[in-house]
């Protein structure tokens, strides 16, 4: 009687071990626990109102902002600003890292440099840009741009070094030209790191849009979050962190995962 | 001359042929940069709103300072040293964070990485949280704990903690079973696999996420003073910037940078060094 | 016969990477390849036969002595003189196809000459069906096939082969060599062929340059007068020409091998 129940057990186990769908079962469940103590602890403080809305009253809050067009609204002007930055970010930095990375001698020469300025941060940076541009969309995007470029640059310039010269040899003995060697090795052997890099630029790049926002008062969804903490609506403060949080996973492991995986396994660096 | 070529040798012989080219090719921009903005100061090409002159930057030090008492109103971080106040605030409460966070977070992360229940509790919800970025937790942080200290101080763990519970966790998982298995088969208790396995084990991944997370959390904290702090270098440049004062600006944006590249060059990446190679945990050819 | 490949008064010294104490890889190396010919290098390891193939590829600059192609000094790489490399070094993001049209495509051939020499060489390796797949998805044999078949399908003058079979399993080395023989026939395109196996030398080789130990000098070179259409690694093994000339070669090299110091 007992062994037919733990065998039971275990092929149940085995099942949901197999089952493709347990960790999003696995996910919900702990986003209901979270709820619960969420829900538990609002209860149980003084003034929740001000200090942790019951995540009922953030849902509802949603809708309303919905209702309003606002969230939406908020939402587009900031992905808006993350699309425009990161991009020229991105093509600013890319072509950099290439420049850098074809010459060891360039390179020695700008890399000391480039790294100061990557570690000045965005974020230190924008009481100066701020200075020059006012509390404006430059200013914002400036911030942006300035941190996302330097990740990918950095990591462009590593991958074109680290493209095995056997290759190069290779081209060369057919006859290739500095230019073709270029086009034809360097810049596809350095698309695993064209990728990584991206992905790396743009998440940071989510982070200093989101920054630049409260900083300069720009609308979006850094701007809710600050201006719902000072008009004491903490539930919109609640709300905002959910959906950049939300946003983020979103972003990253269904869009730029994916995509700096497939990248790399279609130019054939897959190891067997 | 002979002299000269002898000491040319020495110093050569003593640096590395490769590191002192790479030494002087790396200043130059450095001194150009710096020739470029002395000439700025002297020229006026640029309006001084835009750009302050050299000798302003280093001026305001002094200005900032000027009312300092000694080294015992520095120590008391009396607002009189505003300077060196703001920046042991910000050295501090770094210090602070990682004292708390970094045990926090490897505590959680070996945890995790040996048992999987607690992982699949708190993986997502690490996830989650991380995904909300420390600078997205201000706010929330001000309504909580209002202007000032406590803030800051808190963005800061909660950048630390998580990254530092992901790679310790990353790091215990990617341990070899078999390691364990040696160390209780030898009469080891849980704790003996703790301190023997799982910490050594997962040393580089610990390491490289103190690093990594010392770099957000720096970041994390200058944002966090700037938005909801009320002392730090962080409130420094904002407040001076909302006064138009670039020129303390510019001296507080210098001071930031020069801490965390001294930090980093002179603290982790040793560390890090020392700790792997020491493991013997990668090899890195000469 | 003209001679195509000539290298007179050839030295070459450099500086170990990590001591930094010199090394002296060739000593006055002089030899001739004719045209046509399939001439191959054999020697102990550290010979500097891997150094003389990088000097004629134009891959490793020469100070002391003089290496011409077709009268032409050698100074630096080109398509005249291809290159068949130990690790392949096949571009892992083109297709075969692309792979073996890549020395075409670098001298601006229009796409459609480029597709017809291309099915001709994917036939000559035997690599028919795999025209689209990626190198990952070869086998290692696969792989030097497809090595092979780009640098013919440049038409260099000369090919240098640096010992391509040696990361190869031994079945597949032997399918490989027998390979090479049949397109050498078809081809007849003037061929050095480096190797560290004295009877890969012995099978491949009209002429066979056996190579002291460091520093690198010609020490000996044994002709094989076998027709190429022989050679057939079932009958070879049992040709007493071949046996004593591979015998010779495996005598020459264990003599450099088993030498006391100077």
């Amino acid at each position: 009687m007992t062994n037919n129940l733990t065998e039971n057990l275990n092929r149940f186990k085995a099942f949901w071990r197999h089952f493709s769908g347990a960790e999003a079962i696995n996910n919900i469940l702990v986003v209901c626990v979270i709820l619960y103590v969420w829900n538990f602890v609002s209860g149980v403080i003084d003034n929740p109102a001000r200090y942790l809305p019951a995540p009922d009253v953030v849902i509802f809050s949603s809708f309303d902002l919905f209702h309003k067009g606002l969230l939406p609204v908020y939402f587009g002007e900031t992905m808006a600003r993350l699309v425009t930055g990161s991009f020229i970010g991105l093509a600013l930095g890319i072509p950099f890292g290439l420049a850098l990375g074809l010459n060891k001698t360039v390179s020695d020469i700008f890399y000391p440099i480039l790294n100061f300025f990557q570690s000045v941060s965005g974020i230190a940076i924008f009481p100066i840009i701020v200075i020059w541009w006012g509390n404006s969309e430059k200013t914002v995007l400036a911030i942006i741009l300035y941190t996302a470029f330097f990740p990918v640059a950095f990591s462009v310039l590593s991958g074109v070094r680290t493209v095995p010269m056997r290759y190069v040899q290779a081209a060369q003995t057919l006859g290739a030209s500095h230019w073709q060697i270029v086009k034809d090795v360097l810049i596809p052997g350095a698309m695993p790191h064209i990728a990584t890099g991206s992905r790396l630029s743009i998440g940071f790049g989510w982070r200093a849009v989101i920054a630049g926002e409260m900083l300069a008062g720009r609308q979006g969804m850094g701007w809710m979050i600050f201006t719902g903490q000072d008009a004491d609506r903490t539930h919109e403060v609640i709300l905002g962190m959910v959906v950049i949080g939300l946003t983020w996973i979103v972003l990253d492991r269904y869009l730029l995962r994916p995509f700096e995986a497939d990248t790399i396994e279609r130019w054939g660096l897959v190891q067997r | 001359m002979s002299a000269l070529y002898d000491l040319s040798i020495a110093i050569q012989t003593k640096f590395g042929r490769q590191n002192i080219r790479a030494f002087t090719l790396g200043s130059i921009p450095f001194v150009v940069l710096l020739s470029l903005w002395y000439m700025n100061g002297a020229f006026q090409w640029l309006e001084p709103i835009y750009l302050p002159s050299i000798g302003e930057v280093i001026e305001s030090a002094w200005t900032l300072q000027e009312e300092c008492g000694g080294v015992g109103e520095i120590v008391a971080l009396e607002n009189s040293c505003l300077l060196s106040t703001h920046i042991l605030s910000s050295i501090g409460r770094v210090i602070l964070a990682a004292a708390i966070g970094l045990p926090v977070g490897i505590a959680f992360g070996v945890l995790a990485g040996m048992n999987r229940f607690v992982s699949k509790l708190l993986e997502p919800i690490a996830i989650f949280f991380n995904s909300i970025s420390g600078i997205a937790w201000i706010p929330l942080a001000i309504v909580w704990f209002g202007v000032g200290w406590v803030t800051t101080l808190f963005i800061m763990l909660n950048t630390i903690i998580w990254l530092m519970f992901f790679n310790t966790m990353l790091g215990v998982r990617s341990i070899p079973q078999v390691l364990e298995n040696s160390v209780l088969t030898m009469g080891g208790s849980r704790w003996d696999v703790i301190k023997h396995v799982y910490l050594p084990g997962a040393m580089p991944a610990m390491i490289t996420g103190m690093r990594m997370s010392m770099g957000f959390g720096w970041r994390a904290l200058i944002a966090a003073e700037m938005i909801g702090g009320d002392s730090g270098l962080g409130f420094m440049i904002f407040s001076s910037a909302e006064e138009f004062k670039i020129e303390e600006v510019f001296l507080g944006v210098i001071i930031i940078s020069v801490i965390w590249m001294a930090t980093d060059r002179y603290l982790l990446q040793p560390l890090e060094r020392y700790t792997i190679e020491r493991w013997g945990l990668v090899w890195k050819p000469k | 016969m003209t001679a195509k490949l000539v290298v007179e008064g050839l030295s070459h010294h450099y500086p170990d990477e990590y001591t930094g104490i010199d090394v002296h890889a060739l000593d006055d190396i002089n030899l001739e390849v004719k045209e046509g010919e399939f001439v191959a290098v054999v020697g102990p390891s550290g010979c500097g036969k891997t150094t003389l193939l990088n000097i004629l590829a134009g891959l490793l600059p020469y100070k002391v002595g003089s290496a011409y192609v077709d009268g032409v000094k050698i100074d630096g790489p080109g398509p005249e003189r291809g290159v068949v490399f130990q690790e392949h070094a096949i571009l892992p993001w083109r297709s075969v196809a692309r792979n073996i049209g890549h020395g075409l495509e670098i001298r601006g051939v229009p796409e459609a000459e480029r597709n017809s020499k291309v099915s001709e060489y994917i036939n000559l390796v035997g690599l028919e069906g795999f025209e689209d797949r990626y190198p990952h998805e070869l086998s290692g044999g696969m792989k030097q096939r497809v090595a092979v078949a780009r640098t013919l399908c440049a038409d260099p003058e000369v090919m240098l082969m640096d010992e391509p079979f040696a990361a190869v399993d031994a079945q597949t080395r032997i399918t490989l060599q027998e390979e090479i023989n049949r397109i050498a026939i078809t081809t007849k395109k003037t061929t050095m062929f480096i190797t560290h196996a004295v009877d890969e030398a012995a099978f491949l080789g009209d002429r066979c340059f056996v190579m002291s130990r460091r520093p690198g000098k010609l020490k000996a070179i044994v002709d094989i007068k076998i027709p190429r259409e022989r050679r057939i690694w079932k009958d070879m093994l049992a040709d007493e020409e071949f046996i004593a000339a591979r015998d010779n070669i495996l005598r020459l090299v264990r003599e450099e091998v088993t030498r006391d110091d100077e």
